[in-house]
């Protein structure tokens, strides 16, 4: 009986306790509906704070293990490495060549900060593949291909941002092509027919490199000594030395022009006097690159002659794309005026990522009055940057 | 019917994030010096100037150290559309270009974090960088030269 009591008022007990909690959800009912968003709202809120805390403590351990690495790399004794190499499909008409892939550029690059206002520079170039074999039994070569080439190799002394002097070889600073023609960096994979033909390509002496500010331009100057062209260390055979000096100067906001000069005496005996204008318009999304350059060839014997070219290029940038049209023009020497050569040239450039460029280029070649015959030519390469540029 | 509720107020949640996120993302950008610095202002053209190399050293003939951030970052950006007029990737071409060539004066320091950006600034005197304004406004190591919206 008592056990049926205490039954019944434990029931009582539970029924009027689950009325109550009915109760009091049926009163709360909206309440509660609203709660979630409340409480989604405070937690994202608590969840952006405490984020932000933690980014905060990443990004100063982050600062930190930069601040360590950098002054490690103040100490480093590692040479730093970059440079470039491309390959091609190349398809062409021209009389005694065959269409094919080509191994076509490796340059390495290894730069060495010696002290805080020294630096040793050097530009290998390994063009088509290069292999040199020598006979087992003797020093003589029994077969070769391809070209190994010290483009640059340089000692350079810093002691200001505004003026440096290198000693050692050089790319000849004469317009723009000279010093800035990287296969990455460039939209053709053949050069202007002048680039190499006027101004030599690489100089062996000492170069000034100076900037400056004139009213609102800054100008930039390259003034050197050399030994001339084809006259690289121990093979100059002359006393006469190449003086040449480039200019240029930012006109406008990126429009910039200069000149450049060379005078030697080869060891030939011919004075070859150089002489060259050019012009950069470099806009958001088009550049215009025009260089003009004329050489007169001056012998004891002879009356001389004269041996002159330009090109103009175009480029145009829609995102990733590049589009790009260059005429170039070349008149070997000023005592055939019939004779010219004549190039155009398309291209199309795709970057798959800032280092890593595609790009297709047709081009077709006019000969007047000179023996080679008519040629085009259609190039499909791929061209990369490497190293932490 | 709670499920429902839950789902809708996960959405409101997360769309208030981006919301919020975004907000951050287009934040100014604050140009910023070494307290220390004479210069308290400097155009946009200014500034170009200083990041195109064409200006390399401050009035007073201290070296100008030029800071950088990442090409993907936000504020790289804004600053490269607003100051150099091209897009951070084309920029960092054209430095590639001059560096590969050894051309370059004084190219930019890339660093990882605008943290790192705040720390060089305030301990180097020649230095100039930019980072978003809402990391610096109470900053008193750093002078905010210009402003970017």
């Amino acid at each position: 009986m008592a056990m049926d009591r205490g039954t019944r008022a434990s029931g009582l007990f539970k029924g009027a306790f689950r009325a109550f909690s009915f109760l009091f959800l049926m009163s709360s009912a909206p309440a509660l509906a609203e709660d979630p968003l409340e409480r989604f709202r405070i937690d994202l809120e608590e969840l952006r704070k405490e984020n932000e805390g933690l980014q905060g403590r990443i990004d100063a351990l982050e600062a930190e293990d930069e601040e360590a690495r950098h002054g490690l790399g103040l100490l480093s004794n590692l040479v730093e490495v970059s440079g470039y190499a491309d390959v091609e499909y190349t398809f062409t008409d021209q009389e005694g060549e065959g269409s094919g892939f080509r191994v076509h550029n490796l340059s390495l690059f290894f730069t060495k900060d010696i002290q805080r206002e020294w630096k040793l520079f050097t530009e290998v170039e390994f063009e088509d593949a290069p292999r040199i074999e020598s006979e087992k039994a003797a020093d003589t070569v029994k077969s070769s291909q391809g070209t190994i080439f010290i483009e640059q190799l340089y000692i350079e002394y810093h002691p200001k941002l505004s003026w440096d002097i290198r000693l050692g070889r050089f790319l000849t600073p004469a317009g723009v092509w000279s010093i800035y023609h990287y296969p990455p960096y460039v939209p053709t994979q053949t050069s202007p027919i002048i680039y190499k033909v006027i101004f030599p390509k690489v100089s062996d002496g000492i170069q000034f490199k100076g900037s400056f500010t004139l009213r609102d331009s800054s100008i930039d100057t390259h003034l050197y000594v050399a030994n001339g062209s084809g006259n690289p260390g121990a093979l100059d055979r002359n006393e006469g030395k190449g003086i040449g000096a480039r200019v240029n100067a930012d006109l406008l906001t990126g429009l910039s022009a200069g000149l450049s000069y060379f005078g030697e005496r080869d060891n030939e005996g011919t004075l070859k006097m150089s002489y060259g204008a050019h012009v950069l318009c470099n806009g958001s999304a088009l550049r215009l690159q025009a260089e003009y350059q004329i050489r007169s060839n001056e012998t004891d014997a002879a009356s001389g002659f004269d041996d002159s070219g330009w090109y103009a290029q175009a480029e145009y940038d829609i995102g990733k794309w590049t589009l790009a049209a260059r005429y170039d023009w070349y008149d070997p020497s000023s005592e055939s005026p019939d004779d010219l050569w004549t190039r155009a040239t398309a291209a199309v450039n795709y970057r798959f990522a800032h280092n890593v460029v595609g790009k297709i280029e047709v081009n077709r070649n006019w000969f007047d009055g000179l023996p080679t015959e008519d040629y085009s030519q259609a190039i499909l390469g791929v061209a990369v940057a490497i190293g932490d540029l | 019917m709670a499920a429902f509720l839950k789902k809708i107020a996960l959405l409101t949640a997360v769309a208030l994030a981006l919301a919020a996120s975004s907000i951050e993302a287009t934040e100014p950008v604050a140009i910023i010096v070494n307290r220390a610095n004479q210069v308290d202002k400097l155009t946009e053209g200014e500034v170009k100037k200083i990041y195109t190399n064409n200006t390399l050293a401050w009035p007073d003939g201290v070296p100008i150290i030029i800071y950088d951030l990442s090409i993907n970052d936000q504020s790289r950006a804004i600053f490269s559309e607003k100051i150099l007029g091209k897009a951070p990737d084309l920029v960092a071409e054209e430095w590639a270009h001059l560096k590969i060539t050894n051309q370059a004066k004084n190219p930019p320091q890339i660093m990882k974090t605008p943290t790192l950006i705040i720390r060089r600034v305030m301990r180097e005197k020649g230095a100039i960088g930019y980072v978003s304004i809402g990391l610096v406004q109470n900053n008193p190591d750093v002078k905010v030269i210009s402003t970017l919206r």
